[in-house]
């Protein structure tokens, strides 16, 4: 017996000393020249160039640089490691001069040929390598379809690209995060060990990868930016749930975390050692309605729709009001964004009104699919659609709620099978292309067109755009382009939401960028 | 169960003869365990809630109101309301309807149909038994819930789906009960008897060997409907079995999680609700078991 009691005293004991030396162990840890940063995956390479996925972006983004770079919160074009570029009057030539002085991680210099040898790597792969480099300039070398004609040094800092044809956002692509310039002597041993060692020019350079856990990078010495970067070390640690995630920052494991739910940021602002940051909003949340399929087939049906949803409601309720109501299918911080159009009011009278005139006096019933996952442009998309079945319901519409499973739903979806959907879209270059052509646009039935949506000419007006370089011009087709998709309603715009951050107090010099990758050069602890 | 003394029959063949005594005597003994007594009153409330209260709640149990989202219990929102604005307490009410309904319903089909199969194979036995109990022992190897899933996973979700596939998975139960109850009762003299002056076997079957082996079934089924009611909220909640906007409690349960914290009594009121009911049932179902079961007969 008493032997017993001596064991749990001794049990106690060490509890109780492990807990003080865990609480020990992590005050020291936290040094205020490191951030550690809490996401919710890991990145699946370190290597921008051969993915198209959002978390390989927020790390690489600092350990490499782009020829151009986005302006600190939209996506202007800003110089980046070219100073300064022409275009010739035929849109099919640009010059780039390059900064000089500067040198990647392992002490290669960056020069006109650094930058010549990564775009012949890129036009020398194939889809499965390089996929975004597909997407953007229509395939590879010998390709029909490949808009760059050749890349060419002129001296050591001058670079020039040649177009067969004129690309209008080109500049715009050449920004994205995933067309970074990588030192030559770090790829050349291999693309499979550089995808784990990345060598760039950014402000911070590569440590350390532990897979599903954290990715490690700290200051580069030798950037070319004086005074940069003012941290000293960056742990990205993947913290897949959300109020996790949000535990660890409270409890000061992790400084700044990503992915925050809106019904939480209440609780972060009442939260004296903590701030909540707000990324600006890049995308749209929208309800699909395919037009193959009865009734919607009808374009005063699709009115009728637009006027029944009480997306005021729906902002209100399900995104706290995290969100801006959408009237067009592109964000407005997008140039080409038409204000002029005047958004279909909630007002369900008329709904029912233009259901009578479509023929549908007593409403109809409908399968209403729901996404099964919370996304940045939907937090919480099956109480969404609970406020659409309500909605629908008073102007006599019976709306059958189905969900599946994600990949199950969008593979669905994409084939046609949806009556209505919900989903959304986070835009990646910032230009009216990527959202209008890649979403409604016939050449993307199939892939992004869920809806089936075509129109003759909106397709022209799509395509003269894509080569259109004057920008005032461009905008103007773009504005047109909004009008018949405004007229014809193949969506309901719900809502453009701000995703949400939270930080601890003193750090400063964190701006979120709308495309989700952000540069932490400027940030620091106060 | 094989092991039944005759006395139960005796108790069987007394109903035949029209003497109520021995269930005046069972309603007797249920009457006197006041725990039983607790239970049938839980559920005559809620029974009567299913019937008369759809009656009284408020009207629009699917109305949403924005501006009264998750407001606490108060004077006009007895049980508050949810993060759509409706009011807990009509939809409880409503609740009490399906969940009900469901779980008579569900263990009603099973009884019929598993008490058909299990009379059959009691009765035939040989090679019919072998089938069907095989069958049995197969579904009975699935976790039930389990197997629930996979029915409506097929059937689709939805909550008449939900139901068939509770009655399914309740099936070989009573199935089994029945089975091993005939096997006993078919050796006895009356049954000889009726099959010396020629009855037909379809007479035998139903007219006594059926209503002699409904005693446990009646204890049985009071326990399954309390089973069904949970299987029937598990299945709600994760979206199998009723959909928005049905005011099913488990759906309610899934519906308010992530208002635990800010508003608990989005998830407290329909817990309750289906803790009460089942309570409610098993109790019921203990006191009934100890009233018919003649082992606790003095």
């Amino acid at each position: 017996m008493n032997k017993k009691r001596m064991w749990s005293a001794a049990l106690l004991l060490f509890l109780i000393l492990s807990t003080v030396l865990a609480a020990c162990g992590s005050n020291s840890g936290s040094s205020k020249d490191t951030l550690v940063f809490g996401r919710g995956g890991d990145s699946t390479s370190l290597d921008p160039s051969r993915v198209t996925e959002g978390e390989t972006f927020k790390v690489t983004v600092n350990l490499f640089e782009t020829l151009l770079n986005f302006g600190e919160q939209d996506t202007t074009i800003q110089p980046g490691l070219a100073k300064e570029w022409d275009t010739s009057e035929d849109g099919l030539s640009y010059t780039f001069k390059l900064e000089e002085g500067v040198k990647f991680h392992d002490d290669t210099d960056f020069n006109a040929d650094a930058v010549v040898k990564n775009f012949e790597r890129w036009a020398n792969g194939d889809a499965d390598m390089f996929p975004y480099y597909d997407t953007m300039f229509g395939g590879f070398k010998g390709d029909e379809g490949h808009v760059i004609d050749s890349v060419t040094a002129d001296g050591d800092y001058t670079v020039i690209i040649k177009l067969k044809r004129p690309q209008a956002p080109f500049l715009k692509n050449i920004a994205m995060s995933m067309f970074a310039i990588a030192s030559p002597t770090a790829f050349e041993k291999g693309d499979d060990q550089f995808e784990r060692n990345p060598v760039g020019t950014g402000p911070f350079k590569f440590v350390d990868w532990k897979t599903n856990d954290s990715i490690t990078i700290e200051k580069f010495d030798g950037y070319w930016q004086e005074g940069l970067p003012k941290l000293n070390k960056i742990v990205f640690r993947s913290i897949p749930d959300n109020s996790t995630r949000l535990n660890s920052l409270i409890s000061g494991e992790i400084d700044l975390a990503d992915g925050i739910n809106p019904s939480d940021a209440g609780k972060i602002e009442e939260n004296g050692d903590l701030q909540l940051i707000k990324r600006p909003s890049m995308n749209i949340g929208y309800l699909g309605l395919t037009v193959t399929r009865e009734p919607f087939d009808k374009k005063e049906v699709r009115q009728a729709m637009n006027h029944a949803i009480d997306k005021k409601t729906i902002i209100d309720s399900f995104f706290e009001g995290q969100a801006d109501s959408a009237k067009n299918p592109m964000p407005p911080s997008i140039s080409g964004y038409n204000d002029d159009i005047e958004e279909y009011e909630y007002n369900p009278e008329k709904a029912k009104e233009l259901l009578a005139k479509a023929g549908y006096p007593d409403g109809f019933e409908m399968e209403l699919w729901a996404m099964p996952v919370p996304r940045p442009y939907m937090p919480d998309g099956a109480k969404v659609a609970e406020v659409i079945q309500s909605n629908l319901a008073d102007i006599g519409v019976k709306a059958k709620i189905v969900s599946y499973e994600w990949g199950t739903y969008l593979d669905k979806a994409s084939k046609g099978e949806a009556d209505a959907f919900m989903l959304g879209w986070t835009g990646d270059n910032g230009d009216a292309d990527n959202f209008l052509y890649a979403l409604l646009d016939e050449d993307n039935i199939g892939s992004n067109n869920y809806t089936y949506f075509k129109n003759a000419k909106m397709h022209d007006l799509f395509i003269e755009a894509q080569t259109e370089v004057d920008e005032d011009k461009r905008i103007e087709l773009y504005k047109e382009a909004q009008e018949i998709i405004h007229e014809e309603a193949p969506w309901v715009p719900i809502a453009h939401s701000t995703p949400l951050l939270a930080a601890a107090k003193d750090l400063t010099g964190f701006v979120p960028h709308p495309t989700g990758s952000d540069l932490l050069s400027n940030v620091e602890f106060k | 169960m094989s092991e039944l003394t005759p006395k139960i029959d005796g108790l069987a063949e007394a109903e035949i003869d029209r003497t109520i005594g021995p269930w005046r005597e069972a309603w007797r003994s249920f009457r006197k365990s006041k725990v039983a007594v607790a239970g049938m009153i839980i559920i005559l409330f809620f029974v009567l809630l299913a019937i008369f209260g759809p009656f009284i709640a408020k009207e629009g149990i699917n109305e949403q109101l924005a501006a009264d989202r998750l407001q606490p219990p108060s004077a006009e929102y007895w049980l508050g309301t949810d993060d759509f604005g409706r009011d807990i307490l009509s939809r409880i009410i409503h609740g009490a309807r399906i969940s009900l309904s469901v779980g008579f319903l569900s263990v009603i089909a099973s009884v019929v149909v598993g008490s058909f199969l299990g009379i059959i194979a009691g009765y035939y036995g040989r090679w019919t038994d072998t089938i069907i109990s095989r069958i049995f022992d197969i579904m009975l190897a699935f976790p039930s819930i389990l197997l629930a899933i996979a029915i409506v996973s097929v059937l689709g979700p939805g909550l008449e789906n939900a139901l068939i596939a509770i009655a399914i998975i309740n099936v070989p139960n009573f199935g089994r009960l029945i089975r091993s109850k005939v096997l006993s009762i078919k050796e006895d003299e009356y049954i000889m008897a009726a099959k010396a002056i020629g009855m037909k076997d379809a007479r035998i079957l139903f007219s006594h060997i059926l209503p002699n082996s409904m005693a446990p079934v009646i204890v049985q089924g009071t326990l399954a409907i309390a089973t069904a009611i949970l299987e029937a909220a598990a299945l709600g909640f994760l979206g199998l079995g009723a959909q928005a906007p049905q005011p099913e409690w488990g759906k309610m349960l899934a519906d308010s999680k992530s208002y635990l914290q800010s508003a608990p009594w989005t998830m407290l009121f329909p817990g309750l609700a289906i803790m009460l009911t089942v309570l409610g049932f098993n109790l019921m179902g203990d006191g009934l078991r100890d009233a018919l079961d003649p082992k606790m007969k003095n």
